[in-house]
């Protein structure tokens, strides 16, 4: 399936924006579960939401 | 007030401040940012969806209980607007796999919310989705953790 961008841009609530991210990092930096498991999780959770941040 | 939903984190999350608090203030932004009745209609369809009892429960808005009754078949119903069907075809699309959303149903609420209102509905929605996963995993453990 082919995807188009679908906004100039995803800026638009910095407050909403940067806590999402707050939130992103508090989550990873719980130390229940490997740092290598983690970072996996992470860059696949990316790939899957086409997140390039 | 503090839901049962948010009581429920709380708990879980006991020891472990910092992402309770952040999961709460981005719970609360999510709101403020998009249209709430919109929102609950979404959050109402993912929890039938993922079967959330606990979630179906909860209203978070004044939100019709006709439309309420109508939801799993809101394509089919003349209750909901086209403004409401393109955002519960997104949702659908967005739980089923949020790779895989057609051009066509993006575009669709891009058109009806604007695009500043698309990002904040979609970052919403990821916000509503993730705490309903959460809660449908955390319900479990506690009740496997229980027996």
């Amino acid at each position: 399936m082919t995807r188009s961008q679908r906004v100039a841009s995803t800026h638009f609530n910095k407050e909403f924006r940067e806590s999402l991210s707050l939130w992103q990092e508090e989550v990873v930096q719980l130390g229940l579960v490997d740092p290598v498991t983690t970072e996996v999780v992470r860059l696949r959770c990316a790939d899957h939401h086409d997140c390039y941040t | 007030m503090e839901s049962s939903t948010d009581a429920f984190f709380r708990e879980v999350l006991a020891g472990r401040t910092p992402v309770a608090d952040q999961l709460e203030k981005i719970h609360g932004l999510a709101w403020e940012v998009a249209d709430p009745v919109l929102l609950d209609i979404c959050r109402l369809r993912i929890a039938m969806l993922l079967g959330c009892h606990s979630e179906l429960e909860v209203l978070n808005s004044d939100l019709d209980s006709d439309k309420i009754a109508s939801l799993s078949q809101w394509a089919a119903s003349g209750l909901f607007s086209e403004r409401e069907k393109s955002c519960l075809r997104f949702t659908e699309e967005f739980i089923v796999d949020v790779s895989q959303i057609p051009d066509s149903s993006a575009f669709a609420v891009r058109d009806h919310l604007g695009e500043e209102g698309f990002v904040n509905f979609v970052n919403a929605l990821l916000v509503i989705e993730q705490r309903i996963r959460l809660q449908l995993v955390w319900r479990k453990i506690r009740n496997e953790v229980s027996v």
